[in-house]
């Protein structure tokens, strides 16, 4: 794509550790926000009964079980490596459907308010289609984040691809470029702070359907380890399992983020995030 | 200089459209020529319709009425034909912000589907012709209004085109620096021999570059043309030379008032009363 010269500067590495160092200062904030409320916490274990309010040591406790045993690592790693290869499919037909609108306003005009309409359908409600629909448990997760995540993604990148600044498109009719290189060389990088906000907005939608499909419709992953916690009452484990998925989607996040500012990097400073 | 012309505009029209549906014309008419290897300028009041010419001339817009070729093809249905034979220098820069410099110059190479590291020498070459040695892997919002020019100047060259449009390239930069860049690009339009149409607001600019101009009224019509060769050789000074190009635009914006309706409204009766007038080339 753009440009592939970046990364080979001989300082990268340390640029790399401060754009690291930098990233975690900007969440300081929220490290003095969870702070205080892990410290109320505590302080509300001594007045409520345990099986409502564990105190921090036994949630750390079983946050400790979880990425140590593997027989309870893996319903983490199941529900992580759902999230990702749905998403995956989702963006790849989310980007074709998304480039045929931006390109066909005929396939614009009808796929749009469909799309619109998908995602106006609680995905509670997909859960439970999905559920009578498939007996296979992968393929009903699968299908459920699938059309959870994926008109956003072809929303996005039709949004993107129109609003490709005519100007370049221009540039590339008037020295004749074809439209494949066209679409190569002047869309595609167009369209990336878009596509990345997309991925943004649907690792968290798509985390979440997860959850929800697991707990109804899964005997894996981490909604099934909620179901569990809700059945023996051990608010410890729910809240546990709750953060080590946030800290699931956090590396995501972090991937992201890191991808972004890597294709990105052509961008000034200010108009960063 | 023998065979067909580079660039031939015969009786060529444009309608456009206003919000309110009535067309007007953005060309009218509209004829003239460039031969091989020369420099010629078109000046006219803005709105005249020179964009919109120059926009038939790169195929991006179809003409409606009229015969517009380029090498002997036409620009809008033979577009492929045309790949790597015109070089463009846009008003504004139109520089990728995603490509670094040298990517930047690289791309019309990277059109003609030529091999990065040639790609990358040969721009590399038209890096340090326009003077920007250093500055390969800067992005352009890292480079000055006048360094953008220059690199887009040599995206035009890199393809060694054998036609150069330029529509108002220097119009965004200083004078000063209008003016050094100017110079450079007259150079290297002289040392590459290049057949080369460009668009000013400038009469300056016109007459220190071109070897004819053509002066253009609204809507997009030839008034008149000014061989500023020929006028040298007779013996007439730069100044003299600009004041028959002020002469012509002057007659221009009469012509435009005259027509009462002033846009160039394309109805029946203004092509009618048009076409009694002795239009085209007056005697300066
Ligand atoms: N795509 C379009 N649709 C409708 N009207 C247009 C379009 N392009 C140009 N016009 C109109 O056609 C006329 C000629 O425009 P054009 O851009 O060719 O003028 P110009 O001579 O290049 O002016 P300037 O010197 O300001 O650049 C103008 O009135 C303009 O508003
Ligand atoms: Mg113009």
């Amino acid at each position: 794509m753009a440009s592939n010269t970046t990364s080979t500067h001989p300082s990268g590495r340390i640029k790399f550790i401060g754009e690291l160092g930098a990233a975690l200062r900007a969440q300081q904030p929220l490290f003095v926000g969870l702070c205080v409320i892990a410290v109320l916490w505590q302080v509300s274990t001594y007045f409520l009964p345990r099986i409502i309010a564990p105190p921090l040591q036994e949630i750390g406790v079983a946050m400790w079980q979880i990425f140590s045993d593997y027989q309870q690592f893996v319903h983490l790693l199941t529900t992580g490596l759902r999230v990702f290869v749905a998403l995956i499919v989702s963006f790849i037909v989310g980007s074709i459907l998304g480039i045929a609108m931006g390109t066909f306003d005929e396939v614009s005009k009808y796929a749009k308010p469909l799309l619109h309409f998908i995602q106006g359908i609680p995905a509670l409600s997909w859960v439970v289609f999905a559920v009578i629909w498939f007996a296979n448990v992968e393929l009903r997760i699968g299908f459920i984040l699938l059309i959870v995540t994926m008109p956003a993604f072809a929303l996005y990148i039709d949004g993107a691809v129109r609003s490709v600044n005519l100007d370049f498109v221009h540039l590339g009719q008037a020295f004749r470029a074809n439209w494949t290189q066209r679409f190569r060389m002047i869309t595609i990088p167009a369209i990336v702070p878009e596509v990345m906000s997309a991925w943004v907005v649907n690792l968290g939608a798509g985390v979440r359907v997860a959850m929800v499909a697991e707990l109804i419709g899964s005997t894996t992953g981490v909604g099934f380890q909620l179901l569990n916690a809700q059945a023996l009452f051990d608010m410890a484990g729910a809240i546990a399992w709750t953060l080590s998925l946030v800290a699931l989607l956090s590396v995501y996040l972090g991937v992201i983020r890191f991808v972004e500012s890597r294709l990105l990097a052509w961008r000034p400073k200010g108009e960063r995030q | 200089m023998t065979g067909p012309a580079p660039i031939l505009f015969a009786n060529v029209s444009k309608t456009f459209f206003k919000h309110d549906g009535t067309p007007f014309f953005a060309c009218r008419e509209l004829s003239f020529e460039v031969k091989a290897r020369e420099i010629v300028a078109i000046v006219g009041e803005t709105g005249c319709g020179k964009s919109t010419s120059f926009n038939m001339l790169l195929g991006l817009q179809k003409p409606d009425v009229g015969d517009i070729q380029v090498l002997g093809l036409d620009p809008f249905s033979e577009s492929d034909a045309l790949r790597g034979q015109v070089g463009i220098i846009f008003q504004s820069d139109r520089l990728l912000p995603w490509r670094t410099t040298i990517e930047n110059i690289s791309f019309g190479l990277e059109v003609l589907n030529i091999p990065l590291t040639q790609r990358r020498q040969t721009a590399g070459k038209w890096l340090e012709r326009v003077g920007l040695k250093g500055f390969e892997d800067a992005y352009p919002h890292e480079l000055s209004g006048g360094m953008r020019q220059r690199v887009s100047i040599a995206r035009a060259f890199a393809i060694e085109p054998k036609i150069l449009y330029a529509d108002e390239a220097f119009t965004a930069l200083d004078e000063l620096t209008a003016e050094r860049i100017r110079k450079d690009l007259l150079e290297l339009i002289r040392e590459t021999a290049i057949t080369t149409l460009f668009i000013t607001h400038s009469v300056s600019e016109a007459v220190d570059i071109a070897q004819r101009v053509l002066v253009f009224g609204r809507p997009g019509c030839l008034i008149c043309e000014i061989n500023c060769e020929e006028n040298r050789a007779a013996g007439k000074s730069t100044h003299e030379i600009e004041q028959l190009i002020r002469q012509g635009l002057r007659v221009a914006h009469k012509t435009m008032s005259a027509e009462g309706a002033g846009e160039g409204v394309a109805t029946d009766e203004v092509v009618r009363a048009e076409g009694s007038t002795s239009k085209g080339r007056e005697p300066i």
